[in-house]
């Protein structure tokens, strides 16, 4: 016993011991050689799941020779709630890094402390990276009390979604494309109760929705945008001149509510669309539940993602709508904004002289060679360039090591910091597919195109407005459910009674606050 | 005779005795299916083919000769997540070795019952147990300790626990004091008294505060977030909430990090799999589990 303990004794002291030098282990020493500077970088990764770039990355010996920085990168959180703290901890202890990505909310935060450098006098510095990536808009973006203290770099896509139909299923009932918001009914009910599938099923619905809520896209959310663009109502706020304010106060808002109602009560709408999440809501489609949606564009056509629908049904096709016209001839797929990717420089850094280091940098990535190098890796290992200088997956040696493949994404984690959705990218990120079932030419390119050509509604800044406080947010989102649910009931009267209350709850000072911001900022339409 | 009387007494339990069995029973029976069936949900759905059409309750049945391993292949193929799964074990082991090395000298020494100050100690401990230092000084504590991006940063501010020191300190108060008498008499120091006579004693409840511990350190996303900024330190829950969080990952682009694996069973196969070193372990350590934090939480 006394010989067993004894053992154990040693076995968790060399344990503990060892253990401390072995699990301090960290990063490389940040120390560089003379005349290097060190640059720290916290980015937003193109995909946060893929894995950050190796550390033999070329593109680290590349920044080193010709522009003597030495860049450590740091991948930032997943979810922006977590980059938000993670930054916010790191200001508090005045160890923010050198150049990092930031929420504008964040950087609203940061600058009244004199943790980030004003960053006017680098556009001037970066002129190919400025040419490409910062107009005036995006220069607005990140400015507080006349100076930008962020380099707003375009962002996702705008107007990148379109309201679908399926095609088969209008062709199997004889039915023609809907153009005004009755004739979508019409359809909707007779994708749900005529068997537009034909397998003899009640298994259909007319419309698919879920509740994707965003701070210009308030409740019912994105996907029901071209519901309510038939009546005007469209987005949280309304941003022109003569209306602005939120759109929950417009008549239309009622009207649609009404009609939203409508298609709840008949059952028209796939019932589960306050219940699903994102993956659910794709998943149904892609298992033929409903015949009409809201869809971003790759999320419907690129390969992998059209891959389960079209070996699902070879048969079945979706086309892209014009969204359908209100009574008053409303009509419109949704707001649009500009979106942008934020990244600020640390006072720390301007203090210690790194500013005009960090635009050599920014404007390295805009170069040729940067803008390949982040965006598709290296000529012959991660791409080929095809006929038109498009970068592809094809003809590399090792399918593995392309930019597609699972070692070669890695090396793209920082594309996001070139790509300005210029023509080479879009072309190389959606080529043009056969699919594999039903021998389709598909083009999430062209999709996108045509999708941007639909009637959208101008709302840009609409997300940098003021947000309610998450009381009067619950209160706005739950009971507009309840109004559909018929927790509620839903007419004229009770709706004014219940805008009232809404008002006095802290509505009209969010209204008042957001009309304010609007002409502040140059922001109505 | 004696085992007749049992057996009679067993045979004489009331209706409502009966009824209380049932009740626990069908309790058990429900607490079972509350925890079996998202388990078991989230097996399926890890093993799900690509081309799936059908609800989720219908996926629940899906015979094992339809499933697909691709989510498994995907993870396993993964650099990423091998290094992940590599990182969190480095902090699992640490973790629980300094939780315990540092844990059981202080519930020792709280429960020597002569130990002078010995109630004003106990109060020092609990106070940051009540009143939390917050989230910005803990930080400024680890930057001044040069501990930022190091995986120590991940368990060492975490490494004594008020609670587990607690349980661990009325469990070392249970054992008879006659025998650390003895032992002092014959002139063992303390150290050699806590090793040599209650370590031995106290299987059970280091193995159950070993499981706190290593619970703690093997799901802790937040510390990780916070301090590990290299990317090669990221341990499993960082990895997992990444791919949790990339529903939309191939919204923006053709391409996806786990080939052509669905992102739904690539989802339920990363929480499956980052769960099997837990499950496996509970069942080795269920023995003592049950034993330990019950004696530990008899005296207060």
């Amino acid at each position: 016993m006394r010989k067993q303990m004894s053992t154990w004794l040693v076995l968790v002291t060399i344990l503990a011991l060892v253990a401390m030098p072995l699990f301090s282990q960290g990063a490389a020493d940040k120390k560089a050689s003379e005349g290097t500077t060190v640059i720290e970088l916290w980015y937003g990764a193109a995909m946060t799941e893929a894995g950050p770039p190796p550390e033999d990355w070329v593109g680290f010996q590349i920044i080193k020779d010709k522009l003597n920085i030495d860049l450590k990168i740091t991948a930032l959180p997943s979810s922006e709630g977590d980059q938000d703290v993670k930054i916010q901890a790191a200001a508090a202890a005045n160890n923010l890094p050198d150049l990092f990505m930031v929420r504008r909310e964040v950087l609203a935060r940061l600058v009244p402390q004199g943790l980030v450098a004003p960053v006017d006098d680098l556009y001037a510095k970066m002129p190919v990276r400025t040419a490409n990536h910062y107009d005036e808009v995006s220069r607005r973006n990140a400015m507080f009390n006349g100076k930008s203290y962020g380099l707003s770099d375009p962002g996702a896509i705008i107007k990148n979604e379109g309201l679908l139909i399926r095609k088969d299923w209008l062709d199997n009932l004889g039915l023609a494309v809907p153009t005004t918001s009755e004739e979508l009914f019409t359809v909707m009910r007779a994708f749900t109760f005529n068997d537009p599938d034909r397998n003899g099923k009640h298994d259909t619905w007319g419309y698919g929705s879920f509740e994707e809520i965003g701070s210009y896209e308030g409740w019912p959310g994105r996907r029901l945008q071209p519901i309510f663009g038939a009546f005007g109502a469209e987005g949280t706020w309304d941003m022109t001149e003569a209306n602005a304010g939120l759109s929950v106060f417009k008549d239309g808002f009622y009207d649609a509510m009404v009609y939203l109602k409508r298609m709840v009560d008949e059952g028209v709408i796939d019932p589960n669309w306050m219940s699903y999440k994102k993956d659910d809501f794709r998943a149904a489609w892609k298992q033929g539940r409903f015949g009409i949606m809201r869809e971003q564009n790759a999320a419907y056509a690129a390969q992998s993602n059209y891959a389960p629908f079209d070996q699902n049904f070879p048969d079945g096709q979706w086309i892209i709508i014009d969204p359908p016209k209100g009574p008053k001839g409303h009509a419109s797929v949704g707001p649009y904004t500009a979106n942008f990717r934020v990244y600020a420089i640390s006072a720390k850094a301007a203090q210690a002289g790194k500013k005009d280091k960090i635009a050599e940098l920014l404007e390295w990535m805009a170069s040729d060679e940067g803008y390949y190098l982040l965006g598709w890796g290296v000529e012959g290992v991660n791409y080929t360039l095809d006929a038109n200088g498009i970068p592809v997956a094809a003809g590399v040696p090792d399918p593995d090591y392309s930019f597609t493949g699972p070692k070669g994404q890695v090396v793209t984690q920082l594309r996001n910091m070139v790509f300005y959705n210029g023509d080479v990218e879009l072309y190389a990120r959606y080529p043009t597919y056969t699919t594999a079932v039903s021998k389709k030419q598909m083009s999430a390119l062209d999709v996108l195109r045509e999708m941007q050509t639909k009637k959208w509604t101008p709302a840009v800044g609409s997300n940098t407005l003021p947000t309610p406080n998450a009381d009067l947010k619950r209160f706005y989102e739950q009971s507009l459910s309840e109004f559909i649910t018929g927790k509620r009931t839903l007419n004229r009267a009770n709706w004014n009674v219940w805008l009232e209350e809404f008002r006095k709850l802290g509505g009209q000072a969010w209204n008042d606050a957001g009309v304010a911001s609007m002409k502040e900022n140059n922001l109505l339409n | 005779m004696r085992k007749k009387k049992q057996v009679s007494a067993i045979a004489a339990s009331t209706k409502g005795d009966k009824v209380f069995d049932f009740l626990v029973n069908l309790f058990l029976v429900f607490m079972l299916v509350v925890i079996a069936v998202p388990m078991w949900s989230t097996i399926t759905l890890s093993f799900r083919p690509n081309a799936y059409i059908g609800s989720n309750l219908q996926g629940m049945f899906l015979a094992p000769w339809k499933w697909s391993t691709a989510a498994y292949r995907a993870l396993l193929g993964n650099d990423g997540f091998l290094m992940a799964f590599k990182n969190s074990f480095k902090i699992l082991i640490g973790g629980v070795a300094t939780s315990l090395f540092l844990t059981i000298p202080l519930a020792y020494v709280l429960s020597i019952q002569s130990l002078p100050g010995r109630r004003y100690l106990t109060i020092l401990i609990i106070i940051p147990y009540i009143f939390n230092v917050g989230l910005i000084p803990t930080y400024l504590l680890v930057t001044k300790l040069g501990l930022i991006d190091k995986i120590m940063a991940v368990f060492l501010p975490g490494a004594v626990s008020t609670y587990n020191t607690l349980i661990m300190r009325s469990f070392f108060e249970g054992i008879p004091n006659e025998l650390k008498e003895s032992a002092r008499i014959d002139g063992a120091s303390e150290i050699r008294i806590l090793v040599m006579i209650i370590l031995p004693l106290s299987k059970a409840i280091i193995m159950t505060i070993g499981l706190f511990y290593g619970v703690g350190f093997w799901n802790d996303f937040f510390r990780a977030m916070l301090y590990l900024n290299s990317n090669k330190l990221q341990p499993l829950p960082i990895l997992l909430r990444n791919i949790l969080m990339a529903s939309g990952m191939n919204e923006f682009v053709e391409i996806s990090a786990f080939g052509d694996a669905p992102i739904e069973a690539i989802k339920a196969a990363s929480v499956f799999m980052s769960a099997i070193p837990m499950i496996v372990a509970y069942p080795f350590i269920q023995k003592y589990f049950t034993k330990g934090t019950l004696l530990g939480s008899v005296k207060g």
